[in-house]
């Protein structure tokens, strides 16, 4: 049984993984929940968004923070052609899950043609940072990544809960028909969510830069975990999802360290397959 | 005249559900649509309503014609719907749903003066604005979609079955609520199954069978033939 | 069972060209080529094993690695640890992974709620937690598993030739498989689930096995296929089995070939694999992928059903429709040449007998205790207010409710808690308000299926006459080879009334099957149902349209608030004070 501190420095360690787990599942919840599309391109823009930042950073020397100023309405307006895109052929939750398998397959041959297969690890200055906390350490840009998933995760949550456009999203997903009696115009909003999942895809691939190593591969080793993080947490539920993510990160981590490092990658899904078959309603 | 519904042809799904039916609401009147079920009350108000298209005719509201607007476009107009089975927005709260209401912005700028509003005329409502929708009674939440509508300060308020499933008790209440609304101005559109109630409270009635209007004029003077009771009993 | 309308070319051209294929290795060219087609009959075998659940169930997979994945190591685990010879380790890694398919489906299926993308979410964790679990133990630990010393049986003149054919074998097997299940009654069943399951239930189709079934053969040949690669790739690792590859370029072959063709996918991974060749350096093979991926994004929006569908409906444009069994275009209401049996006077003991029967949904009480009974040869009209419950009662007979309290009894069979494909199966039948055809399925072969899954009758052409027989009853023959979406609302109806008859049932179930009609249509109508009635069948009908209730109604029963009010004949009901009152008010009553 390994030592208290090796379990909080592994719990720390997971709750960190965790924030960045709720930040790239934000964008898919969302989309998933209140526009049923499921999105599977989201993890390839977050990589572009990821290889951008490293490009914008290396070649150009923009820090991160100005890179998200080009990002971030650039991916709003992907989203928003993609959106159209679905819109235009009428695509049905399945069949959104193919084309945009399809479009991941596409961006990740584009990131491969520009970047090479190669790894690549963005030297952003932050490097190593971390501060202490007693005999634990905290790294510090992995921090950033937990307060900025927090932060989004309940800026969208009360955007939801309290603004009129919120509410109009929430009771479009619930009642189309009904909400558009009261005015309620669900192709626009539609169109705005899903400029704004893509943008939060963009969001965290600068995280993911800053923090990971980056590989094309990469792109879907991250699927199944989010997937599961975004059922967990329940569809259209932006803190929901940031719960699940450092739940699933804690877990994981704490896995690795009581049992064996290998056996992390079931954890999520074990969970996933306990609670479908235990709670089959909890879509 | 506030609403003219003009040879209305209505198809739901390819199924012809209104065959050729006119009808006129005016400012102040409470006119009732009345007939069997399946005769395609449902189908009528919500192409009012502007949820259903309709296939041919006119539709007019203070003389503009409806008959082709999206639907989103309808509310703003001045005609506010309470659907069948109620159609609440079950997983936001009591207050939420009735927000939905004062979505369009002309609406919006009374919002807190029309709460107050709903508040007094439903003051269960007040104690209750915070539960989710779907966890009140059925009385209750039919008057959550009242409320709802209400919100949109409406000039003409579609009502679809507002007794349906509740118990007899509530439904004399409910009317009661229907003839203070009135009152305060609203002019209002009611579809019924409950003959007796609604031809109580209308100042003028249709029978619809089979998507067809087979009578009309003033209730008293309806109920005195024997048209209803062929509809509904078959007899 | 579905009628093949044209074939292209016939048993033995395909035998001859797969004769072909078998004795290539003997014409002694460059082992490249062996190989290469290896590979693409691999995928063939793989993305059309995927196709018999997935394509003709709809039941999406992205698991189809786990099975692969499955064989895979029994092959390398029992040759390299147990020295168990290469040929024999196939058909055992294919048993493998059938039983992890049925232990897997065995549970999933189970679960109503589990549909679409939770399902396909849910076989993409098993392949995951597979693959780690053979990571972490013995099985492969972490390095690999070597099977370069695995002696290979002399089927052809070199290694690769043999490989070449046991490939050959896997895709002749895959493409035949789902060549016959396509063709076969449990074909139909599944692509009767693919379109409505629970209409497929109600129509007689056990659903649960059949899904499993089909998972089970899938995962099977998928696992030989991966016994197969242990040997051809010599050196496996969990990190290229198991990858995201294999489910995704199974799906996209299947969906680009045709994933409801039993060819489809077979073409579709001959194409893929061509088009990943073509491009194989650097830059070029990344272009090829990007193709690819655009391809899927085109064919999903632009082709939904695949390339060979398309294709297929494109030739047949060119060609004369096949000669159609002479339909005389009988109006519905010409049952000429059949007497009517029993004598509407004349009825029968009760065949269905309902007791109390009582049911709520959460706190809702729909059902307070019906007691009321059919019978045989008799039309009880229900009647009642909306949510009086009268289509919860209908659906708590065919089955598709569970009952809280109270029974249900088929002449002396208690039916109530019985599967609906059971209950079917015992003679009762029903439609559906707003008709629920068979999207996929012509006219004729949604009635065939009623006929092949709620009926004992058996053989081909005896299920084919009977659905003929329907049809022209109900006057849709000339429509027989249409799909439902060319009928009307009222051709539509008469489907659901064909479909049901055609399972020859004691008690039909009528779920307001006036409904939307005009009033030609609606006579049309009653005269069909008086003249089903006068053929045998006893009849519950829920209907609105009073007048035709009074009409055609042996007795009447009214339902308010989950209980019935009154029940007897129509005239002596429907002047009953309470019955006025309830649907009038009381002052009518008076």
């Amino acid at each position: 049984m390994p030592s208290l501190t090796l379990l909080a420095q592994s719990l720390i360690a997971g709750l960190m993984i965790g924030g960045l787990y709720g930040l790239l599942a934000l964008g898919l919840s969302l989309s998933w929940g209140l526009l049923r599309l499921v999105n599977l391109a989201h993890f390839a823009l977050a990589f572009l968004g990821a290889y951008l930042t490293y490009q914008l950073g290396t070649v150009l020397h923009i820090p991160p923070l100005a890179a998200l100023l080009v990002i971030v309405p650039g991916f709003f307006v992907f989203g928003v052609a993609l959106h159209w895109l679905f819109m235009r052929f009428q695509v049905t939750e399945l069949a959104s899950l193919l084309v945009t398998f399809g479009i991941t397959v596409i961006i990740e041959s584009m990131i491969q043609y520009f970047w090479t297969a190669d790894f690549r690890r963005y030297d952003s200055g932050y490097g190593n940072a971390s501060f202490h906390v007693g005999p634990l350490f905290v790294p510090t840009l992995e921090l950033g990544a937990c307060l900025t998933a927090a932060a989004l995760a309940f800026a969208t949550w009360s955007w939801l809960r309290w603004t009129y456009v919120g509410k109009a999203l929430r009771a479009s997903a619930e009642d189309p028909g009904m909400a558009a009696a009261f005015g309620i115009d669900h192709r626009r909003l539609s169109f705005l969510l899903s400029g704004m999942c893509a943008a939060y895809a963009g969001i965290a691939g600068t995280f993911i830069a800053l923090i990971s190593t980056l590989a094309p591969a990469e792109i879907w080793s991250w699927i199944g975990v989010i997937f599961a993080v975004v059922i967990i947490g329940r569809l259209g539920n932006p803190v929901g999802a940031l719960i699940a993510g450092l739940a699933i990160g804690a877990s994981e981590s704490l896995t690795m360290a009581v049992v064996a490092p290998a056996w992390a990658p079931v954890v999520s899904f074990s969970v996933l397959i306990a609670l479908l078959l235990w709670q089959p309603r909890w879509l | 005249m506030l609403l003219e519904a003009d040879r209305l042809h209505i198809a739901y799904g390819d199924a012809p559900a209104i065959w050729d039916v006119s009808l006129q609401v005016d400012d102040g009147e409470i006119v009732a649509v009345i007939g069997p079920n399946g005769a395609g009350k449902t189908t009528l108000i919500n192409a009012i309503a502007g949820i259903l298209r309709i296939a041919r005719g006119e539709l007019r509201l203070a003389g503009a014609n409806l008959a082709h607007l999206p639907s989103h476009l309808f509310c703003a107009r001045g005609i506010a719907l309470v659907p069948e089975g109620r159609r609440l927005f079950v997983r936001m709260s009591v207050e939420e749903n009735l927000e939905i209401g004062c979505y369009p912005s002309a609406a919006r700028k009374l919002r807190d003066h029309t709460l107050a509003h709903v508040y007094t005329l439903f003051p269960v409502l007040r104690e209750k604005r915070n539960q989710p929708a779907g966890a009140l009674s059925g009385g209750q939440q039919q008057m959550v979609a009242i409320g709802r509508a209400l919100m949109a300060c409406p000039k003409l308020l579609l009502l679809d079955e507002p007794s349906l499933g509740l118990a007899p008790s509530i439904v004399s209440q409910m009317f009661d609520i229907i003839r203070e609304i009135h009152a305060s101005g609203v002019a209002i559109l009611l579809v019924e199954q409950n003959v007796v109630q609604a031809m109580d409270v209308a100042t003028r009635a249709y029978v619809l069978e089979q998507g067809r209007i087979v009578a009309a004029g003033l209730p008293s003077v309806l109920l005195g033939e024997t048209r209803i009771r062929e509809a509904y009993l078959g007899v | 069972m579905a009628l093949k309308a044209r074939r292209y070319l016939g048993p033995g051209a395909w035998s001859a060209f797969a004769a072909l294929l078998f004795l290539l290795p003997n014409l002694g060219g460059p082992a490249f080529y062996e190989s290469f087609l290896y590979l693409i009959f691999s995928w063939v075998a793989l993305a059309t094993s995927w196709s018999l659940l997935s394509g003709y169930a709809g039941y999406f997979s992205l698991g189809h690695a786990a099975f692969f994945g499955a064989g895979v190591y029994t092959t390398a685990t029992l040759t390299t640890k147990f020295d168990v010879p290469f040929l024999w380790t196939v058909p055992i890694a294919a048993l493998v992974a059938a039983l992890l398919a049925t232990a897997v489906g065995a549970v999933v299926f189970r679960l109503r709620s589990l549909r679409g993308e939770l399902f396909a979410l849910l076989t993409l964790a098993v392949t995951f937690i597979l693959a780690t679990i053979i990571l972490n133990t013995g099985i492969d630990g972490g390095g690999g598993v070597f099977l370069s010393g695995v002696a290979l049986p002399a089927l052809a003149p070199t290694a690769s030739g043999t490989i070449y054919r046991l490939g050959l074998g896997l895709a002749v097997l895959a493409v035949a498989l789902s060549y016959v299940v396509r063709h076969s009654r449990f074909g139909m069943g599944l692509f009767a689930i693919h379109d409505d399951e629970d209409v497929a239930e109600v129509k007689g189709v056990p659903t649960f096995r059949y899904k499993l079934m089909a998972l089970a053969l899938s995962a099977a040949i998928a696992g030989a296929a991966g016994g197969v690669q242990a040997i051809y790739v010599g050196y496996v690792t969990v990190g290229e089995t198991f990858a995201i590859n294999v489910p995704l370029y199974v799906i996209l072959m299947s969906v680009l070939g045709g994933a409801r063709h039993w060819f489809g996918p077979a073409v579709g991974a001959t194409l893929i694999t061509v088009a990943l060749f073509a491009f194989t350096s650097g830059g070029e093979a990344l272009l090829g992928r990007a193709i690819v991926a655009l391809a899927l994004i085109v064919v999903v929006l632009l082709l939904p059903d695949g390339i060979v569908p398309t294709l297929l409906r494109l030739a047949d444009r060119w060609r004369s429709p096949e000669r159609r069994r002479p339909a005389a275009e009988l109006p519905p209401t010409a049952v000429a040449g059949e007497p009517p049996h029993c004598a509407a006077a004349e009825k029968g003991p009760a065949i269905l007998v309902c007791d109390d029967v009582r049911k709520s949904f959460g706190g809702i009480q729909a059902l307070r205790g019906v007691t009321l009974s059919v019978h045989k040869g008799e039309i009880l009209g229900l009647v009642g207010p909306n949510g009086s419950g009268k289509t919860t009662f209908i659906n708590m007979i065919s089955g598709h409710f569970s009952i809280d309290r109270g029974s249900i009894a088929l002449g002396s069979d208690p039916i109530a808690g019985l599967p609906a494909h059971r209950i079917a199966c015992l003679g009762i039948a029903r439609t559906y308000q707003i008709p629920r055809p068979f999207n996929h399925l012509s006219v004729l072969d949604n009635v065939a299926l009623a006929a092949s899954f709620g009926t004992l009758l058996s053989g081909r052409s005896a299920i084919l006459d009977e659905a003929w027989h329907w049809l022209e009853f109900t006057g849709l023959a000339r429509h027989a080879f249409d799909l439902p979406s060319k009928l009307n609302l009222h051709e539509r109806k008469f489907l659901e009334l064909a479909r049901a008859l055609a399972a020859r049932p004691q008690l039909l179930l009528l779920d307001e099957i006036l409904s939307g009609l005009n009033p030609a249509e609606v006579e049309n109508a009653i005269t069909l149902i008086r003249a089903i009635r006068d053929r045998g069948a006893s009849i519950i009908f829920i209907e609105h349209l009073m007048r035709a209730v009074v009409e055609l109604s042996d007795r009447v029963a009214v339902l308010n608030e989950g209980a019935v009010i009154a029940i007897g004949t129509p005239r002596e009901v429907m002047q009953n004070p309470e019955v006025v009152s309830v649907y009038l008010g009381k002052a009518y009553a008076s």
